[in-house]
């Protein structure tokens, strides 16, 4: 059986604490699911996803975005095709030349990426993000099949209104998996400590470039064996129960939640068999419900969010005792 | 009787369509009306708009109709930047020499677009003006570029409509376009959590398509491939003969006072959502669903029950409580013999029209009440959805328009932004817009073969800055019509920040402040829940000026920009705190917010309120209750 130890270990091996985003993003890696990462600056949002990246041998695309972002920038360039044609002229004598312009895309970045990196995705309009985020949730680019496994997407809290708009929910639903990190100097956890101590050792060598530690085979490997992790009566039930609880409970709606079909009944079944594949098991088991959480960040509100694995916790102590 | 050769060819034809609806039904969990509408829509040739919350499945659907019925398709992703030439294909530049002149025409080739048979129009509502115009154009006519289109139906899916939204929604004369109009609601978000079940379980057992080529592409896997259950001769052929079918005279009867009804229905002002019903709309393209809808049950003719395929039609052209009425409505009409003297004189049937009140429960019976003020708080109408509903009674309106010239000074809406929407064309005025310059102009500007400078995107966007905090008097002597004429300022404010983008705050206080925050923060985007907030208030305790002011003031605080406003609405002297005010005023000052002050109510304005105004710069307003149970609006 495949296993991403290698890889969780070089994360952990570069950047100190964030368990979760980087059992996520392996997560991610596995499911084909993208991720969503929002933090203040300086959180080694960006690192990880590079260093998970380039850990596994992938083709990977960076990219920056900006208030000013066009599609052009993330999927290839323009291209304008002129071809020469005959034509007959209006009057006689008058036939000339004519040229048939066709505009398409050379496929470049997004479209020829394994593993596509978006930094700063709540600075780019909303608007532009369109075509992007749509490409992300099919994996196609018109008709053609793009190989992308998964995107990293980080971006920063959406405190101010200084930097365009909040992104749109809807946007936001192509991720799957959506984290909030934290600094740990700030939040003051004793990985803080640690962090320093490294600096101060000396033992951390400053933006290296990772060796790999697997590759897409292994990856595609665990892809398939993900499907074959079952997924039991008991978790559905639990699954479903969860869900309820948030829509009549926490009266989680269409206006103030984004709690879609496509991310919680079609989605959330591919991360709960991640997360018990990641957890080295082949089934699905009530405590990896609490990947869950993983997806409901900017989805419900906060209360109901931080609600969850009390949720949880109700829901699978009532389907145990069934 | 044997049917006769053509019966029996219309019902293999009508067997197709049958067999594409249950196709369909099988796509999605839950979604059987979407499935009949668009099985509706191809067979009678028309457009139709799916709209529904993300993630719902409107692009699986409308894909799986394009797979399904086997006609030729075209997808168009519609985006904030998408061109003419998108649309309709591609340039061809021609050049002919005259007696030493050179002239240019451009032209364009029909593209993939134009010859499509259904199209899908995925995101519609995202496409900027420039290029929805000639799209719905041609939609309409099924003719461009000289030629006649083969397109039978072009489906278009787009978000439901919601304040939040950061895109601006469609209008229902550019909806009108689409014959159907489905709205399709989440299982989840819509409680249908037995369909919910049955969706998990699919998908726990899904298995994914295994290449046997290893490939370094994939998809999403998720749509297994679908093959067409019918050909393109058949599915013209049963379009023919669904158009050829007689409609019964009994059923155009109950179709004229169908509309009648629903014309009455939706006359009434208090109703939310849109209302259209156009000639095109309610004259041929119903009528084609009628037919299409008796066809597919293999009726001879179209029968008054047939007239139930017009709840296809409804999303965008009846108000939300007709629409969910609409079903009642036929059953009723439906039910009453028909009866030719009732219908001719439609507009005035009395007996029909009396039912039909008892049992709207609510929104049409209560409406003759809603113009006199609710004293019995118990009576306080349910705050009606955000988007759509009507503008509030006249009182209102004064202090609104005076709120919203304030707000807008020195605004210009929208602004001209580099990351904004395409409104227009303007001049090249600098090489660096050459990217978002005309490209065949721009490539002709780059030969020397242009006079003048090529022209490119003028981008606007919205002004999204600016921020209004709501405070809210909910102390013991507002009980009564006060809270329910607050409540309506309240939802006038709301709309007027949500339509700007402006982040808003609500405190209510009585000796206490009580802010509604959203994520722990005071100011946010959430009008619709705010709007339910405000609707729902109590009328208790004693008046406080100072922990209100001091609450909006520090959440307002943190923001940048010029245009942040502040709202006191009050009616009676503060008793508690620190009754002048003083420091908040400063702040208030220092800040550059206008604190808005509105004094409702029979007695004298404190004195201080007008200070508030005065030394901010706000507005000063009073309501003073007429005799006749209504009340009178104006500046202090």
């Amino acid at each position: 059986m495949s296993d991403l130890t290698p890889l969780r270990d070089l994360l952990d091996h570069h950047v100190v604490g964030h368990d979760e985003v980087k059992t996520a993003m392996l997560l991610a890696l596995i499911t084909r699911e993208h991720i969503y990462v929002e933090g203040p600056p300086g959180t080694a949002k960006t690192r990880l996803a590079e260093v998970a990246a380039k850990g596994s041998e992938l083709d990977f695309f960076f990219y920056q975005l900006h208030r000013d972002t066009r599609l052009a920038e993330l999927v290839g360039d323009i291209v304008l095709e002129r071809r020469k044609v005959k034509t007959e002229g209006a009057a006689p004598g008058t036939a000339g030349e004519a040229e048939r312009i066709h505009q398409r895309i050379e496929p470049g970045g997004l479209l020829t990426a394994e593993v596509a990196v978006l930094d700063d995705i709540s600075r780019a309009p909303g608007e532009a993000l369109n075509v992007l985020l749509r490409i992300l949730n099919e994996r196609r680019f018109g008709a053609e099949p793009i190989p992308l496994m998964a995107a990293i997407a980080t971006g920063n809290p959406m405190d101010d209104e200084y930097y365009n708009e909040p992104l749109d929910p809807a946007n936001l639903d192509r991720f799957a998996l959506q984290l909030r990190v934290s600094g740990l100097i700030q939040s003051g956890v004793d990985e803080a400590k640690t962090l320093i101590d490294r600096f101060a050792s000396g033992s951390v060598v400053e933006q290296p470039d990772p060796e790999p530690v697997t590759d897409r085979a292994t990856l595609d490997a665990l892809n398939q064996q993900m499907y074959e992790v079952e997924v039991g009566t008991a978790v559905r039930a639990a699954l479903l129960d969860v869900l309820r609880t948030l829509v009549l409970e926490f009266e989680c709606n269409e206006t103030n939640s984004l709690l879609t079909d496509r991310t919680f009944l079609v989605k959330a079944i591919k991360i709960l068999r991640g997360a018990a594949l990641l957890a080295g098991r082949d089934a699905v088991d009530l405590p990896d419900l609490a990947a869950l959480s993983w997806m409901t960040t900017f989805r419900v509100p906060p209360e109901a969010h931080e609600a969850l694995p009390r949720i949880i916790g109700r829901v699978s102590r009532q389907i145990q005792a069934v | 009787m044997a049917p006769s050769a053509p019966d029996r060819r219309n019902t293999e034809l009508a067997a197709a369509f049958v067999e594409l609806r249950t196709a369909l039904g099988r796509v999605l969990v839950g979604q059987d009306d979407a499935a009949t509408g668009l099985t509706l829509a191809l067979l009678a040739e028309q457009h139709a708009y799916l709209e529904g919350p993300p993630g719902c499945g409107k692009s699986e659907l409308a894909a799986a109709l394009a797979a399904l019925s086997g006609a030729r398709t075209h997808t168009l992703v519609f985006h904030r930047d998408i061109r003419e030439t998108d649309l309709l294909g591609d340039v061809l530049l021609s050049r002919h020499r005259h007696r030493g002149h050179e002239r240019l025409r451009r032209e364009l080739i029909p593209g993939p677009l134009l010859q499509a048979e259904v199209a899908l129009l995925e995101d519609l509502p995202r496409s900027p003006g420039e290029a929805l115009g000639p799209l719905l154009r041609i939609l309409a006519e099924r003719h461009a570029l000289g030629q006649t289109l083969p397109l039978e139906s072009a489906v278009a899916t787009g978000p439901l409509e919601q304040v939040e939204a950061p895109i601006d929604p469609l209008e229902p004369g550019q909806l009108d376009r689409f014959a159907v109009q489905l709205r399709l609601a989440g299982l989840l978000t819509g409680g249908l959590f037995d369909e919910a079940a049955v969706l998990l379980e699919r998908e726990a057992a899904r298995q994914p398509a295994r290449s046997a080529v290893p490939s370094r592409t994939f998809t999403t896997a998720d749509a297994p491939p679908r093959r067409a259950v019918m050909s393109t001769a058949i599915r013209n052929a049963a379009q023919r003969a669904a158009v050829a079918l007689q409609v019964e005279p009994r059923t155009l009867d109950a179709y004229h006072r169908l509309l009648e009804r629903l014309r009455q229905r939706t006359a009434d002002e208090s109703a939310s959502g849109d209302r259209l019903m156009s000639d095109r709309s309610f004259s041929s393209a119903a009528l084609r669903l009628v037919r299409a809808h008796a066809f597919l049950r293999g009726a001879p003719a179209a029968a008054p029950r047939d007239l139930g395929a017009i709840r296809y039609m409804v999303a965008h052209r009846l108000p939300d409580e007709v629409q969910e009425d609409f079903d009642h409505i036929l059953e009723e009409l439906l039910g009453d013999p028909p009866n030719v003297t009732m219908a001719e004189t439609g507009a005035q049937m009395p007996g029909a029209q009396s039912q039909g009140d008892e049992n709207s429960d609510g929104a049409a019976a209560s409406s003759p009440a809603s113009d006199s003020w609710i004293d019995d708080q118990a009576d306080l109408p349910a705050p009606p959805s955000l988007f759509g509903q009507p503008p509030p009674p006249a009182q209102v309106d004064p202090l609104l328009r005076a709120l919203v010239g304030r707000i807008e000074r020195g605004r210009i809406d929208p602004d001209t932004d580099p990351g904004g929407q395409p409104r227009g064309y303007r001049p090249l005025r600098d090489l660096d817009e050459l990217i978002d310059a005309d490209l065949i102009e721009a490539l002709l500007f780059a030969e020397g073969r242009l006079p003048g400078a090529p022209r490119t995107f003028e981008r606007k966007r919205k002004s999204a800055g600016g921020a209004v905090a709501v405070l809210r008097d909910i102390s013991a002597s507002m009980a009564g019509r006060l809270t329910v004429w607050s409540s309506q300022v309240v939802l006038g404010i709301l709309r007027v920040a949500a339509r700007r983008r402006m982040r808003v705050g609500y405190v209510e206080f009585h000796h206490r402040a009580l802010p509604h925050q959203v994520g722990g923060r005071l100011l946010h985007r959430s009008y619709s829940r705010l709007a339910e907030q405000a609707g729902q208030a109590k009328a208790v305790g004693q008046t406080n000026y100072e922990a209100p002011l001091r609450t909006a003031l520090e959440g307002l605080r943190g923001g940048s920009g010029r245009n942040r406003h502040v709202v006191l609405l009050t009616d009676g002297l503060p008793i508690i705190g620190d009754t002048t005010v003083r420091r908040e005023r400063q702040l208030a000052r220092r800040l550059g917010v206008a604190l808005h002050t509105v004094f409702l109510g029979n007695g004298d304005c404190p004195p201080v309120l007008d200070d508030i105004s005065l030394e901010t710069g706000g507005l000063r307003f009073c309501g003073r209750p007429l005799a006749g149970g209504g009340l009178r609006l104006e500046e202090r």
